[in-house]
């Protein structure tokens, strides 16, 4: 089978600046795809590109099976997208809006009820479906925002930051609709830069500074980029210490939070109880430390630390 | 369904919904243009009449009596107040309490009754040209009226038969026999509103989905340019029509604007017209961020439009580069079009050349509005 999306060395700069450099990648059939990025990465200029909003300066890029330089137009038809703004007509019903988006792509009488019909139930939306959309809390118009996108039953869905400035319970929901989209065959392509929704995917690309620094599965990044033990300390006089820490045979990665601190460790090299030892020897008494395993912000920092370091 | 025209009516359903929807909008289209044509029509008014003028009468005769209270008869000038001498009335003038003062010498009953050139001075003040002009032909007029009179008069005495002026004037007033403004003005002023209210509508209605997203939204559908501009644009034509229906029948009513022509025509130049006005709107909004850009973009365009149609001020009264600039003005075609068949019952035969005009100018406009949509998009 052919990948849904497929890139080639993709490029965008504007200006002097390179917003997208060299990317390269394939999300296959029914993959939910996660692109990871912290703002001004290149995340939303590669979505633009692959959705045709925008001409890549250099590369090419294949989606639903159509150059999207060449064949923007039947790009488009093929597949859905949503932007973090939720881009629906706020002065509208909820009803008018699914009407209006499902006719732009052609469909009209009963073929339109029966997918508006299908989607209100599937999004939940019955209840509100004559409420003037702008009046909805924001959960609510995520989801309504997904239902428009996904209307006339794309291939493949671009999702760019869906759930930011969403609350936690309503982007858990939200993430079961998108599980359920995928589970139909759909291919769902979505930037996050929340971590932990990130786990959702089956595969993920890390973007820094334009480029794809990093693709594998959530559990592949860790292994490959944030080996090791996650050991998060507190107590006191921490700071002094901390820093004598960095550089120690064995540490791979120090990083403050809060009043604490999470020490990435090589268990080979440096068993806790030899840290905790350490840690006490410099008056960091009591001590606290958790083990936990790395998660995919560990893997983010290590790699956005590394490139500022310059490596490759 | 053919998927396009699927397509063009969800774009004009949805502008409609959200048209209807809007109460600021709704009454910009339909009660604000009314008021102001009710409004301008009375202000916009060039007719001069009850100018303010002083008298100084330093003959205190008869004759001057006479004379004054005749050249004041008229409704053209007015008698604000008899002053004791050409300091006071030049004061008056100074001050905005007169415009004209009319000075009758000591002795004037005795020349004029003399035949011996008597004469009366009048100080105009120059500072409004129209009204000063009509102001002055008024005391010109008299005075050859009253020289003739007396010419008459004396030959009569004398038992003469009065002799004939060589040459006499029988002016008829064509159109607009009684020059009223209102009825010049009316459809300049209706064809203003409309401009003003279709522009800046269209301009701040496709920004503001810039603004909201919704454009990108709408740009990643299969939907292309040209049928969201027409969806975008039949509604407002729609509704211009009306409007222009209503302000046609205000002017008939209330400033007695005939109806002469056929309706027909101007329905179809208004069509023509509104698609000029809405393009220009598009394409302001193409090159706008937001709607405060779009709105003072719309002003930006819509002042010039106005000041170089001949709603304002005759265009034959512009230095000749200013003039030729008005041809590529679609207000000057429309304004010429509504005067010629509302007030001269011209037809097609007489309008074709500004009704292709207005067509070519629509067309045009909606083209490089769409166009341009397509570059910023890409």
């Amino acid at each position: 089978m052919t990948p849904a999306i497929e890139v080639h060395h993709l490029t965008r700069r504007f200006g002097d600046f390179t917003a997208v450099d060299d990317v390269s990648f394939e999300v296959g059939a029914g993959e939910i795809f996660g692109y990871l990025g912290a703002n001004g990465a290149g995340k939303s200029t590669t979505i633009r590109m692959l959705c045709g909003l925008l001409k890549p300066t250099g590369g090419s890029a294949r989606v639903a099976g159509f150059d999207v330089d060449k064949e923007p137009e039947r790009v488009k038809a093929g597949i859905g997208y949503m932007s973090q703004k939720f881009s629906l007509y706020l002065d509208l019903s909820v009803r008018a809006n699914l009407e209006f988006f499902a006719s732009a792509y052609g469909a009209h009488g009963r073929e339109l009820e029966t997918r508006i019909g299908e989607m209100v139930e599937r999004m939940q939306l019955g209840a509100v479906q004559d409420e003037v959309t702008g009046a909805l809390p924001g959960g609510m118009q995520q989801r309504i925002a997904l239902a428009s996108a996904v209307l006339h039953r794309p291939r493949i869905v671009f999702l760019d930051e869906p759930t930011a400035g969403v609350d936690p319970v309503q982007r858990r929901s939200f993430w079961e609709l998108i599980r359920d989209l995928a589970s139909r065959g759909t291919t769902v392509f979505v930037t996050t830069h929340y971590m932990d929704e990130a786990e959702n995917c089956a595969r993920i690309g890390i973007m820094v500074d334009g480029k794809l620094v990093a693709l594998d599965t959530p559990e592949g990044l860790k292994r490959t980029h944030a080996p090791g033990r996650v050991l998060e300390v507190r107590g006191p006089r921490l700071a002094p210490a901390l820093d004598s820490l960095r550089g120690m045979a064995g540490v791979l990665d120090v990083s403050r939070f809060g009043s604490g601190a999470t020490v990435r460790v090589d268990p080979e090299r440096l068993p806790a109880e030899s840290l905790a030892e350490w840690l006490r020897a410099r008056g960091v008494d009591p001590l606290e430390m958790e083990d936990s395993a790395p998660t995919l912000d560990d893997v983010f920092l290590a790699l956005t630390a590394r490139a500022q370091r310059g490596e490759d | 369904m053919h998927p396009l025209v699927v397509q063009y009516r969800a774009v004009v359903v949805k502008e409609v919904r959200q048209t209807a929807r809007d109460r600021r909008v709704m009454a910009l289209i339909t009660l604000a243009p009314l008021v102001q044509l009710f409004m301008l029509g009375f202000a916009v008014n060039f007719d001069v009449r009850h100018v303010p003028t002083v008298v100084v009468d330093r003959d205190k005769t008869a004759e001057s009596r006479d004379y004054a209270r005749s050249q004041l008869a008229g409704d053209t000038l007015d008698l604000k107040a008899e002053v004791s001498d050409e300091l006071a009335a030049e004061e008056a003038l100074e001050r905005g309490e007169a415009s004209v003062a009319l000075i009758f010498p000591r002795d004037f009953q005795k020349d004029l009754l003399r035949g011996h050139g008597a004469q009366v001075q009048a100080l105009v003040d120059g500072s409004d040209p129209t009204r000063s002009s009509v102001a002055a032909n008024a005391v010109a007029q008299y005075a050859v009226l009253k020289a003739m009179q007396l010419a008459r008069a004396q030959a009569q005495a004398q038992g003469e038969t009065p002799p004939r002026s060589p040459v006499e004037l029988v002016p008829r007033v064509l159109y607009n026999p009684e020059l009223s403004t209102s009825v010049y003005v009316v459809p300049g002023i209706a064809a203003m509103l409309l401009l003003i209210v279709t522009t800046v509508i269209m301009a701040m209605g496709l920004s503001r989905e810039r603004e909201t997203g919704t454009l990108e939204q709408l740009q990643v559908t299969p939907l292309r340019p040209g049928i969201l501009m027409a969806g975008k644009v039949t509604p407002f034509l729609l509704i211009g029509l009306v409007d222009v229906g209503l302000a046609l029948s205000v002017g008939a009513w209330v400033f007695k604007v005939p109806l002469r022509g056929s309706l027909t025509l101007v329905a179809v130049a208004t069509l023509f017209y509104l698609l000029s006005t809405l393009g220009v709107g598009l394409l302001i909004a193409t090159v706008s961020r937001t709607q405060q850009q779009a709105f003072v973009g719309g002003f930006l365009f819509v002042l010039p439009a106005v000041l170089l149609s001949g709603v304002m001020s005759p265009i034959r009264a512009m230095p000749g580069w200013l003039a030729w600039l008005t041809y590529l003005n679609p207000v000057r075609y429309y304004v010429e079009v509504l005067r010629g068949v509302l007030l001269k019952e011209a037809g097609l035969p007489d309008l074709w050349r500004q009704v292709l005009a207005l067509a070519v100018f629509g067309a045009l406009m909606m083209a490089v509005a769409s166009r341009r949509f397509h570059k910023t998009s890409a």
